[in-house]
């Protein structure tokens, strides 16, 4: 039998877990109930996030839009705040899994799952956000690109939990999330975040390594070249050298390594359509 | 699933053999092993702990030896489960030594192993990549205890 | 025996006191302590839709939401849509289409469908596969379900 305890605050989520070793905290739900109910997981007590009222919210701060941790896929997916260079970060929201889903799960708990296949880290990498997370030792924050460190592994801290997801104010730019998956809502078999960065693109594709796959120095190269296919298709080339696909339900490790360039085009596309209309 | 792999230790044949054969020279060297026991001449008794993520397996595995070709190959089954028989694990293993011509040994590994139950249901794709750690980590603690 | 603890919970309109293990599901609590059979366990994992409730006029997986969370929050299971008439259109016109063969998963296709017409009273067939895209059904193949949707969305406007 798990025990659930609900702390009003920060602050007393964290005491808690550092108080109970076998304490787990928990989000939305929809995947730690889930691992509960398949017998995967076995925790002393469940640390219920959902009544912190600094978890909760979207909104406009100094450095950017701060996204609280609690905050819903259904209100990132309806956010009218991610424009532009951020629009990507909203539809990777609305293409997570379905609306029952999309009620529950939550972007801090995504964020710590770091499930590789799933749609927030590719997108969220792609915007450079970043994470702020809180432990026994304070807060600190840590860029979304370093954040995943292994196969379900990030920087989380015994003790730590994700309190928000800070992402730069948006920039009047075209921005999307590109997903191939067996049926609409799965998780992806590949993916792929692309935001235009004036005359070149920031990409970062996910489902096909630990953690989403960008390659800065890739990005300056392209830079005024993307018009020339065969840039493209070198630079999409470079993110495949980085990735580390596995074989699985979804797919073959060969049929995402060839997903990557196809994905990359069709989004340059797609963007080129959305520039014209 | 097939996991294989090779990798070479600076160390003569005859005593990398000696080594892998010792139960407790391996329970040293696997990642989360917490015990070997002799059980037989040709079996041994383990209980290995794996994490991924959030998510730990505690394995009581049984490794037969099914045919020794000294100083060369071994091949071995495994039994073993998890959580109270919560998951299954079979395998079929071979482990081939050879000279490498330097005065050291190329060792290769070839497992073949299915899962079943909770952790078989749960991303296998994984498993393989986990697999490939430890076994990188394995051969960083072999060539630590063998190397003179 | 497990420990049950008392939970307040309001169900279709009316507050419950209910004895139910305090790390409980919803799907477990309103199958195992209240009698509420509608909800169905399928893969309790939160893909096949078969379990899905509405909370706060939301849809959600029960078998992935604590009890001890619902406390102060709306419940509603197709129990609570006795009088709504879009339930009513679709419950009629998903009998006739032959978009119900062994029912598992209906109640969780009705309130998805309901959700969705009483938000979108003019739906095209793509936007009806994608509300009904987290209900899945192993009988029909799913064409006379969205038949079924499409139609009484036509009743229901009329």
């Amino acid at each position: 039998m798990t025990e659930i305890y609900t702390p009003k605050s920060i602050q007393e989520a964290i005491s808690f877990l550092a108080a109970h070793p076998d304490a787990r905290p928990l989000a939305g739900g929809a995947t730690l109930i889930a691992m509960r109910n398949a017998g995967l997981i076995e925790a002393s007590h469940f640390v219920s996030l959902s009544e912190i009222g600094e978890l909760q919210g979207i909104a406009k701060t100094g450095e950017g839009i701060r996204i609280g941790a609690m905050t819903r896929h259904r209100e990132t997916a309806e956010c009218d705040l991610l424009t532009g260079s951020l629009a990507v970060v909203r539809q990777a929201a609305g293409m997570i899994a379905n609306r029952p889903v999309r009620n529950m799960g939550t972007m801090g708990g995504a964020v710590s799952n770091a499930d590789p296949a799933a749609d927030y880290l590719p997108a969220l990498a792609c915007v450079d956000a970043v994470v702020t997370l809180a432990g026994p030792d304070g807060q600190r924050d840590v860029p979304v690109r370093t954040f995943v460190q292994d196969w379900y592994e990030t920087a989380l801290d015994e003790g730590e939990i994700v309190i928000a997801i800070t992402l730069p104010a948006p920039r009047n730019e075209l921005s999307l999330y590109r997903k191939v998956a067996r049926v609409t809502g799965d998780y992806a078999t590949a993916s792929c975040a692309i935001a235009m960065d004036g005359d070149t693109i920031r990409v970062a594709i996910g489902a096909c390594g630990p953690g989403p796959i960008r390659d800065t120095e890739a990005e300056e190269t392209l830079r005024g070249h993307l018009a020339n296919p065969e840039a493209v298709t070198a630079f999409a080339g470079q993110l495949a050298a980085l990735a580390d696909p596995i074989d699985d339900v979804r797919g073959s490790a060969e049929y995402r390594l060839a997903l990557i360039p196809r994905l990359i085009h069709a989004g340059l596309r797609q963007m080129k359509l959305a520039e014209v209309a | 699933m097939q996991i294989e792999g090779e990798f070479n230790v600076t160390a003569p044949q005859a005593l990398v053999w000696e080594n892998i054969r010792d139960p407790e020279i391996m329970a040293g060297c696997i990642p989360g092993c917490e015990s070997i026991e002799q059980i037989d001449a040709t079996s041994f008794r383990s209980v290995v702990a794996i994490k991924v993520g959030p998510i730990s397996a505690r394995f009581n595995l049984v490794v037969e030896i099914t045919e020794e070709i000294a100083p060369e190959t071994i091949r071995s089954r495994t039994k073993g489960e998890e959580g109270t028989r919560a998951s299954i694990l079979t395998s079929q293993n071979v482990l081939r030594l050879a000279d490498d011509g330097s005065g050291g040994t190329d060792v290769a590994y070839a497992v073949d192993v299915t899962m079943t139950g909770r952790l078989g249901k749960y991303g296998l794709g994984i498993i393989r990549k986990k697999a490939d750690q430890l076994a990188g980590v394995f051969v960083e603690n072999f060539r630590k205890r063998v190397v003179p | 025996m497990t420990k049950k603890t008392l939970l307040t919970l309001t169900l279709n309109g009316e507050e419950t006191d209910v004895a139910t293990p305090m790390d409980a599901t919803l799907l477990e609590t309103l199958r195992e302590d209240m009698g509420v059979l509608s909800v169905k366990r399928g893969c309790n994992q939160g893909v096949c839709g078969s379990c899905t409730v509405i909370l706060d006029g939301e849809p959600v997986r029960s078998c992935l939401t604590l009890s001890a969370r619902c406390k102060g929050h709306d419940l509603r299971t197709i129990e609570g849509y006795e009088a709504d008439d879009i339930m009513a259109s679709l419950k009629q016109h998903l009998t006739q289409s032959g978009g119900i063969q062994c029912g598992f998963c209906t109640s969780g296709v009705l309130l998805s469908a309901q959700t969705y017409l009483a938000e979108n009273p003019h739906p095209t067939r793509d936007g009806v596969k994608s509300a009904l895209s987290g209900n899945l059904c192993r009988c029909t193949g799913y064409r006379t379900i969205v038949d079924a949707v499409c139609d009484a969305a036509v009743e229901v406007a009329r």
